[in-house]
């Protein structure tokens, strides 16, 4: 029940901002219009936020919009200095172990895959370090400085395999990302 | 001269010369002999079976572990608890704080020396880390905990401890039980053979050996068990051999290395270093006088003396060691009367703390890499993902639910079977595997070698064919009517509904929650089934199935690891992982020789794999997985499949939550029907073993090409939960076309309902 009212107080917060909302139908129960990515909130969809039933027993994934900017805890930054210094003597089997080690206590944080394929593109392994920086992309949503960053390394590994036009497509994203 | 002279002169030179051989013939078997011991004992190298360890406890703040949680774990590593924390393998707990004193410990990067800190807890876990001025810590991680090793096919394991290790009350317990002249004698010692003759005389059998430490030292490590009156004589000269050759001091060291002091099935246990893990599940130099006393008891008979299988015995013979130890002033009065009070204190199992399914696993990585004999011979380190608690948890959850189910079959002769693989999605990490219900028992290790059918765990990879295409979303509408399809081999192949009922046309994720045969027929041959095959290759399976129209419905045998791959690129939001359990290996002298790094691959677009998973938890809310929230709780989001293959022989879950991915499977061994279904349980297995892990929801973050939509679960029409009962909400790309429920908003085009309309007919058309 609590969790009920709380959501129910979260959905009207919500509704008081221009966030979308994520427990709301999609703004408008007709098509959902091409490619559009920032629809305006029309009236009507205001609406049924007030009344809005519990939504399901189990509440959907994702109920708060993601964080904008990611960050390490200070485990993860603790482990990510570590590695770096381990890197800095040439031990790159026991810099990735390090950066593991913090991955396993916050998997979904792009920042470290990005930190491990950083190491695997100074270690020579280019295309793990472009595979690395895609799940970091697949992590990042909502972060575009994080996008940027994971775009860059994607756009390095292409580059050092001397895949031109496609490293500065995506540095042209990672670019673009920032400017944004 | 007299024939009598003669005669003794013969006879005289007869004796000499067979004095003379004997003395050559006796002089050449010393040396044989002495060449053989010195040789033998100098290179001595005891071949070192590699140990496996388990993935360490990482202690940080935010670590969501309760102080009681914490407790359980120091207990696991068998830390005591103590009020000073002098000694390193001991905590104390204030209320919701730990000190531990840590002990040294090597890790891949480091051998961390022994270190006393603090841990401080809050309501939802570890808040604080300290050590003992005060400073912060980051990270902290505790000694791994040691779960086995790869012994030798004649079944010799042992731990090597240098003197330095050995508490010194132990070669001192050994003289006064065993050999109370050990410091003087040459080897061998004659006034205690004479004593234990008179004794064994008088009881008429044998009671007492006048063995010395020596000559039990000379046995194992030489010679073979036979009890010959020849043996005895090689044994006595040998044992003289080494006295002369080399230092008392050197001898106690092989002493406590070599000798043998238990078994385990296959595999037998020398030198108390590996005694004191597998007794008491601690380094030897933490044991406390009652549990040096016991494993001073047990050198006399390991089988006779077994405190797990003769607890009255070991008892005894306990307490007669720790009365002769206070007899010759080895220990004080009142210090063996503490000790005698104690109870035993052995570790529950004989396998406490191995885990056989999960060694096997990590042996057949090592294989491809390494030879046996560096396995079994080398000291080699091995570092695992194995997480102790997880494991613990696996098996405990499938043991009792077999147990459970075993009173529904009245034929008690062949038991139920099962098995469990539990991953870490995202690091690919095996954390857990139990191989059957007798999960201390190294037999048949159905979580790499059961293959069976798959059932309807093959149908989210058909669904994921099917969103691929583009020309599908989770509100597409597909026919779930009766269907006849042809086989290679020309045979009619019509399947149907688990209710033998057909629903009509249905949204796709209502086919895949409810676990829709025909449905999902109809979607994988418009799929294409070599495509389908293809998508099972690509998530992670190391052939290609065989495209025949039953694959849609599962018929692929797989082990419960192949399908923990398969659905561990889906957990991972399409990339595929290997799944290991070996991290690093490290050489007998700590350097690192070979890590398995973490490798992802991007397999599936993950935009469109997050549209499956969101399908995967209707499974668990609406479908046929709905009974997982009879004991997860309700607000943890859970993505999973149900599978039973036909007449009910295999019944399968595996599924995912935030942190975990597991895969159970419950059949009987000869392929028997068992009258399961896939919801009753392994379903039941998966999630009271989830529960117990206490499952973080999975909360994939929506990407950004995703919307989400409510739709009517029935029919697919966008819906909102304000105008209609039965709504679901699901994942679809931003540019989707979506018919709305007559009613449900208004439609500001005209030709909306037109279009929808003719939507309808071209996927009815499909």
């Amino acid at each position: 029940m609590m969790r009920l009212t709380l959501m129910l107080a979260m959905a009207m917060l919500l509704s008081g901002c221009n966030l979308p909302n994520p427990y709301a139908p999609p703004t408008p129960p007709r098509q959902v219009p091409g490619g559009a990515p920032s629809l305006p909130p029309s009236p009507e969809s205001q609406t049924p936020v007030e009344t809005l039933p519990a939504p399901e027993p189990v509440p959907e994934p994702s109920p708060a919009p993601p964080p904008r900017e990611y960050q390490l805890s200070s485990a993860s930054r603790s482990l990510v200095d570590q590695a770096h210094a381990q890197m800095v003597a040439g031990n790159f089997v026991v810099a990735a172990g390090s950066i593991e080690r913090a991955l396993r206590i916050e998997p979904n944080n792009p920042l470290l895959w990005i930190e491990l394929g950083k190491l695997r593109q100074a270690e020579g392994n280019h295309a793990q370090a472009e595979n690395l920086g895609r799940k970091a992309l697949s992590l990042a949503t909502g972060d575009p400085r994080t996008q940027s960053s994971a775009w860059r390394l994607v756009a390095e590994s292409l580059r050092a395999r001397g895949r031109g036009p496609e490293a500065r497509e995506a540095e042209a994203r990672a670019d673009a990302l920032v400017l944004r | 001269m007299s024939r009598t002279s003669r005669r003794t002169r013969r006879l005289r030179r007869v004796l000499i010369l067979v004095a003379l051989l004997a003395i050559i013939a006796d002089a050449i078997f010393v040396f044989y002999l002495d060449r053989r011991v010195t040789s033998q004992f100098e290179g001595r190298r005891w071949t070192l079976p590699a140990q496996v360890f388990a993935q360490p406890l990482e202690l940080y703040a935010g670590l969501g572990l309760s102080v009681d949680a914490l407790e359980a774990e120091l207990a696991r590593l068998q830390y005591t608890r103590a009020s000073d924390l002098t000694r390193p393998g001991t905590y104390r707990r204030r209320g919701s704080r730990l000190d531990i004193a840590a002990r040294r410990a090597q890790f891949v990067d480091e051998v961390r020396e022994a270190r006393t800190i603090s841990v401080i807890t809050g309501s939802g876990g570890v808040t604080r880390l300290v050590d003992m001025n005060g400073t912060q810590l980051p990270i902290f991680r505790l000694d791994p905990l040691l779960i086995g090793s790869i012994f030798p096919i004649h079944g010799e394991d042992r731990i090597v401890v240098t003197p330095q290790e050995v508490p010194p009350l132990l070669p001192t317990a050994l003289m006064v039980v065993e050999d109370r002249r050990f410091e003087t004698h040459h080897g061998v010692d004659l006034e205690a053979i004479l004593r234990a003759a008179w004794v064994n005389v008088r009881a008429g059998a044998i009671e007492q050996g006048g063995s010395t430490l020596t000559q039990q030292l000379v046995r194992s490590y030489f010679l073979d068990e036979r009890q010959t009156l020849w043996r005895k004589i090689k044994e006595a000269v040998m044992a003289v051999i080494l006295e002369a050759r080399f230092e008392k001091a050197d001898l106690m060291n092989a002493y406590i290395n070599e000798i043998y002091l238990g078994q385990d099935g296959q595999r037998a246990i020398h030198g108390f270093g590996l005694a004191s893990q597998f007794y008491f599940g601690k380094p030897l130099n933490e044991l406390s006088l009652s549990e040096i006393a016991l494993l001073v008891a047990i050198v006399r008979g390991p089988s006779y003396y077994d405190p797990r299988k003769h607890p009255e015995r070991a008892l005894a013979r306990r307490d007669l060691v720790l009365k002769l130890l206070s007899d010759f002033g080895a220990v004080g009065e009142a210090d063996a009367r503490k000790a005698i009070k104690q109870p035993l204190e052995v570790t529950a199992s004989v396998t406490a703390g191995y885990y056989p399914a999960y060694l096997d696993f990590v042996r057949r990585t090592l294989r491809r890499d390494y030879r046996e004999e560096d396995l079994t011979e080398a000291g080699l380190k091995i570092f695992t993902s194995l997480d102790p608690r997880v494991q613990a948890t696996a098996e405990r959850a499938l043991v009792d639910e077999l147990k459970r189910l075993d009173q529904r079959y009245k034929e008690k002769q062949v038991l139920l079977e099962g098995a469990t693989v539990v991953t870490a999605p995202q690091s690919g990490d095996v954390v857990a595997i139990v191989g059957g219900r007798q999960t201390g028992l190294d037999g048949f290790n159905r979580a790499l070698d059961a293959k069976r059918s798959i059932g309807s765990l093959a149908k989210p990879v058909v669904y994921l064919a099917a969103l691929e295409t583009g020309r599908y979303n989770a509100a597409s509408l597909i026919d779930d009517a009766p269907i006849e399809v042809k086989l290679p081999g020309g045979k009619l192949w019509r399947p149907e509904n688990f209710t033998h009922q057909a629903h009509g046309l249905v949204p796709l994720t209502r086919a895949l929650a409810d676990s829709l045969n025909l449905a999902t027929v109809h979607l994988g041959l418009d799929v294409g089934v070599p495509k389908v095959a293809q998508t099972f290759t690509r998530l992670g399976l190391d052939k290609t199935p065989d495209p025949n129209p039953a694959l849609i419905l599962g018929a692929l045998d797989l082990s419960p690891l192949e399908v923990a791959q398969l659905y561990n690129s889906l957990a991972n939001g399409g990339f595929r992982t290997p799944l290991r359990a070996v991290r690093d290996v490290l050489s007998a002298e700590g350097t690192a020789l070979k890590a398995f790094p973490l490798e992802v691959t991007p397999v599936a677009d993950s935009a469109t794999v997050y549209q499956l998973n969101r399908m995967l938890t209707k499974v668990t809310q609406r479908g046929t997985g709905r009974a997982v929230y009879n004991r997860i709780p309700p607000d943890v989001i859970v993505a999973g499949k149900t599978g039973t293959s036909s007449d009910f022989r295999d019944s399968w879950f595996a599924g995912f939550a935030g942190n975990h991915l597991a895969v159970v499977w419950i059949g009987f061994d000869d392929n028997r029907p068992t009258g399961l279904t896939g919801s009753a349980g392994a379903l039941t297995v998966w999630s009271n073993l989830m529960r117990r892990l206490d499952p973080e929801s999975w909360d994939a973050t929506l990407p950004e090409s995703l919307t989400e939509v409510w739709i009517e679960y029935p029919t697919g029409l966008v819906a909102n939960p304000g105008c209609a009962d039965d709504v679901v909400s699901i994942a679809v790309p931003k540019d989707s076309e979506l018919p709305i429920k007559p009613g449900c908003g208004e439609d500001p085009l005209s030709d909306f309902a037109e279009r929808t309309r003719q939507w309808l007919e071209g996927i009815i058309r499909q």
